[in-house]
């Protein structure tokens, strides 16, 4: 049976995104079906191009975020590189960037300019801390949203600096919000044949995964002050991660109707009546002595095997804390293709995150690969411009355009 | 007030079984956006999440920032009455959301198949926390659960401590926000082919998909390189973390060859830059202990003014990691309404984070109130079902209609 037609096939997206939330924006497309122009400038390209592991000049970072995209490399600080993109705007549907605010301006490319070229686009900007405001000029990365959104403040030890999320989540997840608004709007552009200026950014995001604390904070008027609390929930108890003989081990029973099946698995169902613990609040006060009640227990055992059969039978919920390597290796997580190789011409093989979203009509991942530099100028210039090969030559031989083997 | 004009997801329709968290991020954003969520509450509790501190006068507002925008219908499915009702409104539906434990949906009597036959054009959404099958997809699941078994909390804290909870609902909102993005997705598809389809995602897949890095070095390097947790800074690119600060801790990001060179001058030892011990990344981690010490014993040496003011001055990337009551109180966050009071009819008035997608159309957020449990039964099924009070007072008094007070 022939595979059905890619569920965003059609929709062209100019690209002018780096590193890893807009480019995650951009792949999570193409993963859809969806042809993405990667807009590369002259003469790198892609900073994460230079990003470790490189093996024979190509980067398994930059692979790993640019499946599936098409490469363009261009200077647009040359006439003729800004009226090549400004020729391209009318013929796509979506353009993506995560410069600094003001830069694609700078460029030539402000929403004003590419809404004349083409009323119908969907334009999206990804920014660091937003494009206005008094924090919007200052230098934007995935971990300094992090550190003014309050959310880093509240990971790690009390009598310690905040710790490093040590993964991309930030940039990662701002990139899905934007995948979210790219699409709100097309369905919107759908019905009105409206284009729009969507715009999100890693402050926005990190804040918003406050599920409690700003509420807290507010509606107690203060009262109640979240502060990092380290292994452990600042409010429930227990909840939080224990020492394993194995892996660290994370354990949730603080509701009300959760901590006696913990105390039934610890073989002291009296702690559930037991004054200093008999509710949440209780526990929350007497947290230290509960940690260091349960910690023992976990000591007392014999092997990691034998607390998760006994947490599982008193249906505990619980999980070992996996390393990276462990995750890689669950079969859960082979099984269902959450890690996935990824092959690559130049590179070789790597392990990957999959796409994180299942579609019942697609339930067969598109073969994707990462372009080289300025890949695809001449296919582009062609197929959307109709420019020939001469003309494409004379690009390159004035630096208009360029491209590079990896 | 002019009336307004329709909103992006205006007509849009909803049927939404979530509870707490990641499924009501969705459905409310989907509820910013304009679309009419039905919430199904299926006891007589409703969402548990209506128990959930702060509660004032018997109102959560934990519930409420995760409910507004939506209609209450407080039915019991296990009455063929019940489910008779949901089934009539099926049809009438564009989407279905869900986030029980998997299995559970389809015992109510709502599998896909089931729902499909009912409404071949829906787009029906599972957010769970392992995926719908598979050997890990019966645990309970929670948030950090999730976490656990990605290798994500493996990296979070210090080498020498357990890791460290992330004290936000950093995985139950982006997993939401990437279930936003599957069904708007498969909405997009369903406007040009008239096919619904069953779209899913996990705790787990998300969290494992923010790994932008540690897969990769795993992989890459035959499982030699396993990533652990670093504590404060980055485990493989220096100096990126955070270091103690006086008044806060201080995020800095220098760990790039063109970035080192400005963090050694604001720091008023040039020389460093060229340093053998620091002289490009590789040498800067394999010292970083030595480096960190140096870079904290300037930061030891000096106020936190001056020390913001030389990395101002020398453009190396930082920030003050704000508390949580900083960054609600910074004049960037109250502005551009990352941060955005709201009233509700009990808990009166209270800040919580704002809609993190941002629209030209739209640049006015929707008023929007949490439903009391249940507040809209007749109304929906009036409107949608041609019921008259009557009908509905006695399927109150039968217990196949709930209502409440809050």
């Amino acid at each position: 049976m022939a595979a059905p037609i890619p569920m965003l096939e059609g929709y062209k997206v100019l690209d002018f995104t780096q590193v890893l939330a807009g480019p995650t924006t951009t792949r999570y497309l193409a993963e859809m079906g969806a042809e993405v122009i990667k807009v590369e400038i002259a003469p790198n390209g892609d900073i994460s191009r230079g990003v470790p592991f490189i093996r024979d000049g190509r980067s398994a970072y930059y692979i790993q975020q640019n499946r599936g995209k098409r490469s363009l490399c261009l200077d647009p600080k040359k006439p003729a590189g800004l009226a090549l993109l400004k020729e391209l705007v009318p013929k796509v549907d979506v353009l993506v960037q995560n410069f600094a605010p003001g830069v694609i301006e700078r460029l030539g490319l402000g929403y004003e300019v590419v809404r004349a070229l083409n009323p119908k686009i969907v334009m999206c900007s990804i920014s660091s801390l937003g494009r206005t405001g008094p924090l919007a000029d200052r230098p934007g990365y995935d971990y300094i949203g992090a550190a003014y959104s309050g959310v880093l403040d509240m990971t790690g030890f009390i009598d310690r600096p905040p710790v490093f999320p040590q993964v991309g989540i930030g940039d990662i997840s701002t990139g899905v919000h934007a995948m979210g608004a790219i699409l709100a709007a097309l369905l919107y552009r759908e019905r009105t044949g409206k284009g729009q200026h969507v715009e999100t950014s890693l402050l926005d995001c990190y804040f918003s995964y406050h599920e409690a604390n700003v509420q807290l904070l507010s509606a107690s008027h203060g009262a109640m002050q979240p502060k990092r609390a380290g292994s452990h929930h600042y409010l429930v108890c227990p909840a939080g991660i224990f020492n394993g003989k194995r892996n660290p081990v994370l354990i949730i029973a603080g509701i009300d109707h959760q901590f006696p099946y913990l105390c039934r698995a610890m073989g002291q169902p009296e702690l559930a009546i037991d004054p200093r613990f008999k509710d949440l609040p209780s526990r929350a006060k007497n947290a230290a002595e509960l940690i260091a009640l349960v910690q023992a227990w976990i000591d007392s055992l014999p092997s990691d095997d034998e607390l998760f059969r006994l947490l599982e039978e008193n249906r505990v919920p619980h999980a070992p804390v996996l390393t990276v390597e462990q995750a890689m290796n669950h079969p859960h997580l082979r099984e269902r293709g959450t890690v996935r190789t990824i092959h690559d011409r130049q590179f070789g093989d790597f392990d990957a995150p999959t796409f994180p979203l299942r579609f019942s009509e697609y339930p067969e991942p598109l073969d994707l690969t990462a372009p080289t530099l300025g890949e695809h100028n001449a296919e582009i210039l062609h197929d959307y411009l109709g420019y020939d090969a001469t003309r494409v030559r004379q690009l390159e031989e004035s630096g208009v355009l360029h491209h590079g083997e990896h | 007030m002019a009336d307004a004009k329709p909103r992006m997801l205006d007509g849009y329709k909803v049927l939404d079984f979530t509870q707490v968290l990641a499924g009501p991020t969705t459905t409310r954003y989907l509820a910013e956006m304009g679309a009419e969520i039905i919430k199904i509450e299926i006891s007589a509790r409703g969402d548990i999440a209506r128990q959930v501190p702060v509660i004032r006068d018997g109102r959560s507002g934990y519930y409420v920032q995760q409910n507004r925008g939506k209609k209450s219908l407080a039915v019991d499915p296990k009455k063929p009455a019940g489910l008779a009702i949901i089934k009539a409104l099926i049809p009438k539906m564009d989407v279905l959301v869900e986030n029980y434990s998997p299995g559970t949906i389809a015992r109510i009597g709502l599998d896909y198949p089931t729902v499909k036959a009912l409404n071949p054009k829906i787009v029906m959404c599972s957010i769970s926390t392992f995926g719908q099958a598979g050997p890990l997809a019966d645990r309970p699941g929670y948030d950090f659960i999730g976490c656990a078994y990605s290798g994500v909390l493996s990296m979070l804290g210090d080498p020498d401590r357990t890791p460290v909870l992330p004290q936000v609902g950093i995985g139950d909102i982006t997993t939401g926000v990437h279930a936003l993005s599957a069904i708007l997705a498969a909405l997009l598809h369903r406007e040009r082919s008239g096919i619904g389809q069953y779209v899913e995602t996990s705790l787990l897949d998300c969290y494992f998909s923010y790994q932008d890095l540690t897969v990769q070095t795993v992989s890459l390097s035959d499982g030699k390189v396993l990533p652990r947790r670093s504590g404060s800074h980055h485990f493989a690119l220096t100096p990126l973390g955070v270091f103690r600060g006086k008044k806060h801790p201080i995020m800095v990001m220098s760990s790039a060859e063109h970035q080192f060179p400005d963090l050694c001058r604001a720091m008023g030892k040039p020389e460093l830059a060229t340093d053998p011990r620091f002289k490009d990344n590789p040498a800067r981690t394999a010292n970083s202990a030595e480096l960190k010490r140096i870079v904290q014993e300037w930061f030891d040496s000096v106020s936190d003014e001056e020390a913001l003011q030389q990395m101002e001055e020398n453009r190396v990337p930082h920030a003050p990691v704000l508390a949580v009551e900083e960054a609600m109180a910074h004049p960037h966050h109250r502005g551009r309404g990352i941060v955005q009071t709201i009233n509700d009819r009990f808990l009166g008035t209270f800040d919580v984070p704002g809609f993190p997608l941002r629209f030209s159309e739209y640049p006015e957020k929707r008023e929007m109130e949490a439903p009391l449990l249940g507040e809209h039964n007749a109304e929906i099924l009036r409107d949608y079902l041609g019921y008259d009070a009557t009908r509905v007072r006695q399927l109150e008094e039968n217990g196949v209609l709930y209502h409440g007070d809050r």
